[in-house]
């Protein structure tokens, strides 16, 4: 039961003064595909959901639902819903009539208001509040009632804009799967915006990585992983990130300083390596390496070793973290491995 | 432009009202002061350039009404300031739930309506057995005649001096803790306090105050207006903004000279104009605008 | 201050003695109008229930009933207030929270005029109002007064419509509203708290309004309380009792408001609004 729309984004670019927030984005989002919008602070994730929303007018580009085109469209004319990251609840409305506010705004007839909200809030598990104000419930609680204000009206396209970054760890993570059930229940199309690679690649379908203003790769979060487009994405998704070092591809090789890697198929020309923690093995042959520091994270660990120079991250499992100070081997593995061009952008291997 | 409709409706009543009440009085205080306007020419009044000027010029009684303005505005804006200094001051010296009442009660005479607080100012200051002065001196006269300037002064100045009350109290609030503790380390006195910390950092409220109240004493008159009405004998307290008042709107000499009033008031707008134009430069004020963030 | 001096009695002694004159000047107030003779703040004589015949007379010399002047006071302040609030804060909104040409110079005319002592321009509103044909009647002292206080309102308000979360806002039009009705359903029952401030502020200033009525109003019929009282003022024999009487019934809202919302009143007026 897909009432999502598609919802397509062309050149879409948007100044405010001198600074370009978002330049030139083009992407499409499916219908009732959940999309995340992934960088870091500052990235333009805000803008372009605000753009979609219609609260700013794009500077350049279109916007479409469906066919529609609709970025000359007032937000009321564009049917969607939006979380935001402060929630944005009426304090001096109850969570009832912040919930209900859509539909009043639509003229629906009280019964049907209430009906509504009442599902809604049941499906969101805050039936039992709904006469009390935002400031008497808990920050989860806010979310939920954001949430379902954002989805009473139906609408067909839901944004969320950093919904989970104010619960605390523990809420956050079963709030993840709640979004993503409902989302898919109700077929509804919906771009989240986030900085946190886990939540993204946890959640979407596919995820879009910006860098400043910039659409650096649009892809499923298993494309992302296994073969990022450049060193920002291969350095952004991941965690702990890729291990990139900078170098010299000779053809059959990779060399940097003393360390020598023999590769096949290897491009020519400098440019870097990456190599994800997880990929990194300590074993009993390879390179020699000292440990710097061992940072444990319950079942594995993080262990960061100084190699002809570079500094690595590998990750370990719990039972095989080697003692600070101590000398060791690390081995690469033959796979796995990323090249990237001088510019950073992604060469192989295919 | 239509997506500009939405703030210009916004806008609309208060823009309407600004333009009828602010900026064409504005003009028409100019204009008018260019012609013979009068009670004789209401119909047909004619333009006589700067005659009106010319006529306030030569009039004998400037001298005394400028001597009068300046005893007023000078004297009054000493009190409000200094009174207003040593209320701040003193009601901070007295814990809060004795300081506040206090405050709130020199607010009063703010709040009174006019007539009631300078009914009020007249009945103290009347003969025996009304008068409490008379009483208290235990002579009996009218004090209103007798003293006129000193009852002008006081009236004004009690409900001016909340204005700088309130203003130095919350700049003494603002004054960071530390600085009242390394005073206190030092061994300072609470007089010595007051001089080495809490005045410095009243200097630029005391500024504003004293140049934001010499703008609105100077073209006050209400309080002189119910009190003397410029009065006693012969423009006894008549001052600037008064006299253009008597001059234009009331019957007092029985012809009202309105273009001559308007002159008046014109020196007085155009001061008005000059000045607050110069406040609006040193508040800093594009500091205070910011970016809206809808654009819808 | 932080350090309470050790000799704070004595500066409330102090404190006492300079606020002495308002202390004596209202009990003269109230006593003078209870009592047939005060010396010396010491009521003589008996109870002066005559001084209060203006209540029940329909007349005093001549004058028009006080409950006309009352009435005349009352829809005048309240319509003051009404207009003042609405206006100021729907131009306050759009100044504060939409975009549109040239809004940093409106801003920057609404401060000047908030310095600007618009008691200069009475001579030639004077002249606008008989153009308009409002001279002499209610509606256009109400006019002339809730523009004169605009600026200042606009100041108050664009300063509480600054406050609100951009995000709220945002959330309203997504959930399908208009400026228009974010205005009134989501900014301004938030700004309550300045809505009441100026409210006050507006109420308090056209009660006691003198100026504007003395001189925009003729007919008896169109007088307020301030015109009212200021008639006995005019006559050579000056009734004192009645007239203290007919102040203390005039400002007994002030006095109300004086004692029960003493700590409203402080902060609306340390909040910046104008002396
Ligand atoms: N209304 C605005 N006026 C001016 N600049 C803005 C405005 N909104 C955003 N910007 C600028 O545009 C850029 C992108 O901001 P945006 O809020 O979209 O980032 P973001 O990716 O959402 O970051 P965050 O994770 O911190 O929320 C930033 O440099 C920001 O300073
Ligand atoms: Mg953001």
């Amino acid at each position: 039961m897909s009432r999502g729309t598609s919802v397509r984004l062309q050149n879409l670019t948007k100044r405010f003064g001198r600074v370009v927030a978002v330049r030139d984005l083009d992407l499409e989002v499916n219908p009732g595909e959940l999309v995340a919008f992934l960088g870091p602070s500052g990235c333009g994730k805000t803008t372009t959901l605000l753009m979609i929303a219609g609260i700013y007018r794009p500077t350049a580009g279109h916007v479409y639902f469906g066919d529609r085109r609709v970025d000359p469209l007032h937000p009321r004319d564009r049917d969607v819903g939006m979380v935001f990251q402060s929630y944005a609840l009426y304090p001096h409305l109850t969570l009832f009539e912040n919930i209900a506010f859509p539909l009043r705004l639509k003229r629906v007839p009280g019964e049907e208001v209430k009906r509504r909200v009442k599902a809604t809030a049941e499906l969101l598990g805050i039936g039992g509040i709904l006469e009390r104000r935002p400031a008497q419930v808990s920050g989860g609680q806010q979310q939920r009632a954001a949430l379902a204000r954002a989805l009473v009206k139906e609408p067909q396209v839901l944004l969320l804009d950093e919904p989970l970054s104010n619960l605390d760890a523990q809420i956050r993570l079963s709030a993840r799967a709640e979004i993503r059930r409902l989302q898919r229940e109700l077929g509804v199309t919906a771009i989240l915006v986030t900085h946190d690679q886990a939540e993204a690649l946890a959640m979407a379908d596919r995820v879009a990585v910006f860098s400043m203003g910039e659409l650096q790769q649009y892809a499923t979060p298993e494309e992302l992983y296994h073969r990022p487009k450049n060193t920002f994405v291969a350095g952004f998704v991941g965690s702990p990130p890729m291990n990139l070092i900078e170098g010299e591809f000779t053809g059959d090789g990779f060399r940097s300083g003393e360390l020598r890697l023999p590769l096949r198929q290897a491009p020519l020309g400098r440019g870097w390596l990456g190599v994800r923690p997880e990929h990194l093995r300590i074993a009993g042959e390879g390179h020699p390496a000292r440990v710097l520091v061992v940072e444990p994270l319950g079942r594995e660990a993080i262990v960061i070793v100084e190699l002809f120079g570079h500094r690595l991250q590998i990750l370990v499992a719990e039972g095989e973290k080697p003692a600070p100070d101590a000398e060791v081997r690390v081995a690469f593995p033959a796979r796995a491995l990323h090249y990237f061009d001088a510019n950073g952008r992604r060469i192989g291997p295919e | 432009m239509r997506r500009y409709l939405t703030p210009f409706l916004f806008l609309g009543p208060a823009s309407l009202l600004i333009l009828l009440f602010f900026f064409t009085p504005v003009v028409a205080t100019l204009l008018l002061s260019f012609t013979d306007l009068a009670t004789t020419t209401f119909r047909h009044p004619s333009w006589v350039g700067l005659a009106n000027y010319r006529d306030l010029f030569a009039d004998p009684f400037l001298k005394k009404i400028l001597a009068n303005t300046a005893r007023y505005v000078g004297l009054t804006l000493a009190f409000n300031v200094g009174m207003g200094l040593l209320l701040a001051l003193v009601t901070s010296l007295v814990p809060e739930n004795w300081g506040d009442p206090f405050r709130a009660l020199w607010l009063l005479p703010r709040i009174l309506p006019p007539v009631v607080y300078v009914f009020i100012w007249q009945g103290m200051l009347a003969e025996a057995p009304m008068g409490l002065v008379s009483d208290l001196l235990g002579v009996s006269k009218n004090w209103l005649v007798e003293t006129p300037w000193v009852a002008v002064i006081l009236a004004n100045g009690f409900v001016g001096a909340s204005f700088g009350m309130l203003i130095f109290t919350s700049a003494i609030r603002a004054i960071p803790r530390e600085l009242f503790y390394a005073a206190a380390v030092d061994g300072a006195t609470t007089l010595q306090t007051i001089r080495r910390v809490v005045i410095p950092m009243l200097a630029w409220p005391i500024l504003f105050v004293t140049a934001y109240q010499t703008l609105s004493l100077l073209t006050s008159f209400e309080y002189i207006l119910l009190l003397t009405d410029g009065g006693p004998g012969f423009y006894g307290t008549e001052v600037w903004s008064l006299h253009a008042y008597h001059l234009a709107l009331s019957n007092y000499f029985g012809n009202v000279e309105f273009g001559l009033g308007a002159a008046m008031a014109a020196v007085l707008v155009v001061i008005g104009v000059v000045v607050s134009l110069f406040y609006l430069k040193i508040f800093n004020f594009r500091a205070l605008v910011t970016e809206p963030k809808i654009e819808v | 201050m932080p350090l309470l001096p050790r000799n704070w009695p004595l500066w409330l002694v102090v404190l006492f003695l300079i606020t002495l004159p308002i202390g004596a000047g209202i009990l003269w107030l109230v006593l003078t109008a209870l009592y047939n003779q005060v010396h010396g703040l010491v009521p003589m004589g008996k109870l002066a229930p005559q001084n209060w015949r203006f209540l029940f007379e329909g007349s005093v010399g001549g004058r028009p009933s006080i409950w006309v002047a009352l009435k005349n006071s009352a829809v005048f302040a309240a319509a003051v207030a009404t207009l003042e609030v609405l206006i100021a804060s729907m131009a306050a909104y759009a100044i504060s929270r939409m975009k549109f040409p040239l809004r940093t110079p409106y801003l920057g005319m609404i401060l000047t005029l908030h310095a600007f002592p618009a008691v200069s321009l009475l001579i030639a509103i004077y002249y606008i109002l008989r153009l308009l044909g409002l001279f002499d009647t209610l509606i256009g002292v109400i006019l002339v007064k809730a523009s004169l206080d605009l600026p200042l309102g606009i100041w108050l308000m664009k300063g509480f419509f600054d406050q609100l979360s951009w995000d709220m806002e945002m959330a309203a039009l997504v959930d399908g509203a208009s400026r228009w009705t974010v205005f009134w359903r989501v900014a301004l029952p938030l700004v309550r708290p300045g809505i009441l401030a100026l409210g006050t502020f507006a109420l308090l200033s056209a009660w006691g309004e003198f100026i504007l009525p003395f001189t925009f109003i003729v007919s008896a019929k169109s007088w307020t309380l301030a015109l009212y009282m200021q008639s006995f003022m005019k006559e050579a024999f000056v009734d004192y009792g009645l007239m203290a009487a007919v102040g203390l019934f005039y400002a007994l809202p002030v006095f109300l408001l004086f004692l029960f919302g003493q700590r409203y009143l402080l902060n609306i007026y340390s909040g910046g609004v104008k002396g």
